[in-house]
C-alpha cells in the first residue's frame, strides 16, 4: 500500500475525563467518520473520500493505543453520545455529514437522534443497534474463532478488500495489531453485549437529516432485514441494498459503495 | 495437608461420536438430542452420593463448583448441592467442611442473594462452610450470563466488597454500586461463623489475582483443569515471590491446588480402569471447550493480552488429536497410578508448589459411581495417610479453615473493605 498521509487532533472530552483523539486526512469540507468494532482503519472508501473531504475519525474510547483505559470512563451509550457530541462541537464539527459502518453506524444514528442538528446527512453502512425476534442476531462475531471471521464479514472472503483487511502484518507489528484489534472489539462490545439493542429503535424517529441506509444483501452478521427496519423507522431515509455483498460493504464492494455515498453526499 | 474432595457433576452418557458432531461441551451443547432425563437425574444424584462417600471416607471437606449451561458440570448454582450435603453431613455429625469453591462474582447480577444463600448454608452446616469466589469463566460469565467481558472484573470487585460488607455490617446499609443498588441491606441471618466463613479466590494464572488474595489474606485456589504441572509451578512460584514482596507470611494453607487423581493397585491397572473415562473427559467433557470460549475480547487488558499472545505464539494453537492417557499423565495434567506413584507425585507437588490444601477431582468424564467410590476409598485409605503430615507445622496458623473444624478465626484483613483495584 502506498503511504497515506494522516494527522491527528485531540480534544478534551467528557468533562476532562479523557482525551478523544481524531485521525484526520484530506482536504475540503469536513466529514465525520465513526469506525466499526475493529478500530480505525483507512480503507479504500475513506481514502477516496479524502480527495474531496477533510475526514475526521475519532478513535473510540479505549481504542487509542496511547490511552487504552479511557473506555472505563464511559458506562453506557448515553455517556458515549454526550462525550462525542461535546468533542465534535469543540472541533466545530456540526452541520456536517457523518458516515458510520456497523457499530459506528449505530453510534452515528444515536448521535443524529440525540442531537438532530448535529449532522447534515447521515450514512449508515450495515449498522448495529436494532434487534427483533424475526431476525435474531448475536455477537458470535466477537467470540468466533479467528479463521471464521473473514467469512462472517465478507460474502467472498477472497475479495480484494478482505485480502487487504486480513493481510498478515509485518512480524514486528503482528503483536500490536492483534492486541489493538482484540481490545477494540472488547471496548465496543461494552455497548453491544450480549444483544446489540440499547433502545435505539425508540429514538430513530428523531433523526431529521436525510439518511442513506446501505446494506450488503448477504450480510451474515446483521441480516439485511434491518436495512428495511432502519428505513421504516428513520423519517427521511433511503435504503440501498448492494447485491452479492457481505457485512463489510465498503471493503467488499468499494466502488458500488463509493458511488452511492458520493451521489448521496452531492444530492 | 488438608484434602478437599471436589465434585463435578458431568453428564456421563454422551455417545462416542459426540466430539465429531458437536464442537463443545458448553454453551451450544444440544440437550434434547443427547440427554435422557432419567440419566440426568441419576448423574446429579450420583454426584451428591460420591461427595457424601468422600465425606464419610475421611476427606477434610467436600467441594462443588459453578458452571452454567454445560454438560461437563451440571452445576448452575453450587449452593443447591451444598445445601443437600450440609444437611446430610450435619445429620451424620461428620467433621467435614463444605466448600463452595465457586460462586462466580463476575457473573452474578444478584450479590445480595449470594450473601444470603451462603450465610444460610453456614447456619445449616453449623459453621462448616468455606466460600470461594472465582471471577468466572468467560463462556459462563459473558456468554451464558451476558455480562460484557470488559465489565467482568469490575463487577467481581464490587460484588466481593458487597458480600463481605453484607455479612459483617452491624446495621442495615444502603448500597450504591455501579452494578447493583439496594435500598437496605440487612442479611438475615448473618453468617454462623464470626466474622464470616473463610474466603478464597480462584485464579488461573493472572498475577493480579494472586496479589489480591495475598493482600486481603484470602485463600487462593489454582484451578487449571488439565494444564501441565510446569504452568502451576510458575504460578505458585509467583505467588510466594509476591508474598515475600508484600511481607505476607508464607503459610502453605493459603494455597489450594486442584488436581485430577486416579488411584489403582498398579500403574497399569490405573490405565486399564480409567483410560476410557479420561478420554471421555478430553473429548466430551471439560477437555472439549474451544479456546475462544476462554478468551473473549475485553476480558483481558492490553498488557495481559500482550503476554498471553506472545506466549501462545509458541504453542500449537490447533492440537490435532486429544491427548492420550499416557500423555496426560506425563504432562502432569492428571495424576494416575498405584498408591505409591500417586503419593509420590502429590507429595512432590505439594512441596514444590508449597500448597497446604489439595482440591481432588476423583471423578472424571463418564466414570460410573462404583469406580468413583473405589477411587475415593483408595485415596482416603491408602494415599492420604502418607501425605497428611506435610506442612502440619503450619496448621496452628491456618486461618483459611472453619474454626469448628480446627481452623483459626478469620484474619481481620479479610473483612477490610478497602477496595483493591484488580484490573
Amino acid at each position: 500500500m502506498t503511504t497515506f498521509a494522516t494527522r491527528t487532533e485531540t480534544v478534551e472530552a467528557w468533562g476532562g475525563r479523557f482525551n478523544l483523539r481524531f485521525q484526520v486526512a484530506g482536504s475540503g469540507p469536513a466529514l465525520v467518520y465513526l469506525h466499526g468494532a475493529r478500530g480505525m482503519y483507512w480503507d479504500e472508501l475513506l481514502r477516496g473520500l479524502s480527495d474531496r473531504f477533510t475526514v475526521y475519525a475519532p478513535m473510540f474510547p479505549g481504542t487509542d493505543p496511547a490511552d487504552t483505559m479511557s473506555i472505563h470512563q464511559v458506562d453506557d451509550i448515553f455517556d458515549v453520545v454526550l462525550a462525542y457530541e461535546g468533542a465534535l462541537r469543540a472541533l466545530g464539527l456540526h452541520g456536517v455529514p457523518v458516515i458510520g459502518p456497523s457499530f459506528g453506524g449505530m453510534l452515528a444514528a444515536e448521535l443524529a437522534a440525540g442531537f438532530p442538528d448535529l449532522f447534515s446527512r447521515v450514512i449508515l453502512l450495515d449498522p448495529a443497534g436494532l434487534w427483533s425476534e424475526s431476525a435474531p442476531w448475536t455477537l458470535d462475531f466477537f467470540s468466533a474463532p479467528p479463521e471464521s471471521v473473514p467469512g462472517l464479514l465478507f460474502k467472498d472472503p477472497d475479495a480484494p478488500g478482505a485480502q487487504e483487511m486480513f493481510a498478515p502484518p509485518s512480524p514486528e507489528r503482528a503483536l500490536d495489531v492483534a492486541v489493538n484489534t482484540i481490545w477494540a472489539l472488547g471496548c465496543v462490545a461494552k455497548f453491544l453485549w450480549p444483544l446489540p439493542d440499547r433502545g435505539l429503535s425508540k429514538r430513530l424517529h428523531r433523526i431529521s437529516a436525510p439518511t442513506l441506509i446501505l446494506w450488503g444483501e448477504d450480510d451474515a452478521l446483521i441480516p439485511v432485514h434491518y436495512a428495511h427496519e432502519y428505513g421504516r423507522l428513520i423519517p427521511h431515509s433511503r435504503v440501498e441494498v448492494i447485491p452479492d455483498c457481505g457485512h463489510a460493504a465498503q471493503a467488499e464492494k468499494p466502488d458500488a459503495t463509493a458511488t452511492l455515498v458520493k451521489e448521496f453526499l452531492d444530492g | 495437608m488438608r484434602f478437599i474432595y471436589l465434585q463435578h457433576i458431568p453428564y456421563r452418557h454422551l455417545s462416542e461420536g459426540f466430539a465429531a458432531r458437536f464442537p463443545e461441551s458448553v454453551v451450544t451443547t444440544p440437550y434434547f438430542e443427547v440427554a435422557e432425563p432419567t440419566l440426568v437425574h441419576a448423574d446429579i444424584r450420583a454426584g451428591l452420593d460420591e461427595a457424601m462417600h468422600a465425606a464419610r471416607a475421611g476427606f477434610d471437606a467436600v467441594g462443588l463448583t459453578e458452571h452454567g449451561q454445560s454438560s461437563y458440570d451440571m452445576d448452575p448454582n453450587p449452593d443447591l448441592g451444598a445445601a443437600a450435603l450440609a444437611y446430610q453431613i450435619g445429620a451424620e455429625d461428620l467433621n467435614t467442611g463444605i466448600y463452595v469453591v465457586g460462586r462466580s462474582l463476575g457473573k452474578t447480577r444478584e450479590p445480595l442473594r449470594v450473601a444470603e444463600e451462603l450465610a444460610w448454608l453456614d447456619h445449616l452446616s453449623a459453621g462448616r462452610l468455606m466460600t470461594g469466589f472465582p471471577v468466572g469463566l468467560p463462556y459462563d460469565a459473558n456468554i451464558n450470563a451476558g455480562v460484557p467481558p470488559i465489565e467482568t472484573r469490575a463487577r467481581y470487585d464490587e460484588n466481593l466488597s458487597f458480600v463481605l460488607k453484607a455479612w459483617t455490617a452491624r446495621e442495615p446499609f444502603a448500597w450504591n454500586g455501579k452494578y447493583s443498588q439496594y435500598m437496605s441491606v440487612n442479611v438475615w441471618p448473618r453468617p454462623f461463623q464470626t466474622p464470616h466463613p473463610p474466603v478464597s479466590v480462584t485464579g488461573t494464572g493472572n498475577p493480579n489475582t494472586t496479589r489480591f488474595a495475598l493482600q486481603r489474606d484470602f485463600g487462593f485456589n489454582l484451578i487449571v483443569m488439565g494444564g501441565p504441572s510446569s504452568a502451576a509451578q510458575r504460578i505458585f512460584d509467583g505467588l510466594w515471590r509476591t508474598a515475600d514482596e508484600l511481607g505476607v507470611d508464607d503459610n502453605p494453607f493459603r494455597a489450594n491446588f486442584a488436581q485430577f487423581v486416579l488411584v489403582a493397585d498398579t500403574d497399569r491397572e490405573a490405565e486399564r480402569l480409567y483410560a476410557e473415562h479420561v478420554a471421555y473427559s478430553a473429548t466430551r467433557g471439560v477437555g472439549h471447550i474451544p479456546m475462544h470460549r476462554y478468551t473473549l475480547p475485553g476480558g483481558i487488558s492490553p498488557p495481559g493480552l500482550r503476554v498471553l499472545l506472545a506466549n501462545s505464539q509458541l504453542a500449537d494453537a490447533h492440537p490435532s488429536d486429544p491427548p492420550s492417557f499416557r500423555q496426560l499423565v506425563e504432562s502432569g495434567a492428571i495424576v494416575a497410578g498405584s498408591v505409591a506413584t500417586v503419593r509420590e507425585r502429590l507429595a512432590d507437588r505439594a512441596r514444590s508448589y508449597r500448597v497446604g490444601n489439595l482440591l481432588l477431582l476423583l471423578q472424571m468424564g463418564s466414570m460410573p459411581t462404583d469406580l468413583v467410590k473405589h477411587n475415593i476409598d483408595m485415596f482416603a485409605g491408602e494415599v492420604m495417610p502418607g501425605l497428611k503430615d506435610i506442612w502440619w507445622e503450619y496448621e496452628d496458623a491456618n486461618r483459611w479453615w472453619p474454626a469448628r473444624l480446627g481452623g483459626r478465626p478469620v484474619s481481620v484483613t479479610q473483612t477490610e473493605l478497602a477496595g483493591v483495584q484488580l484490573i
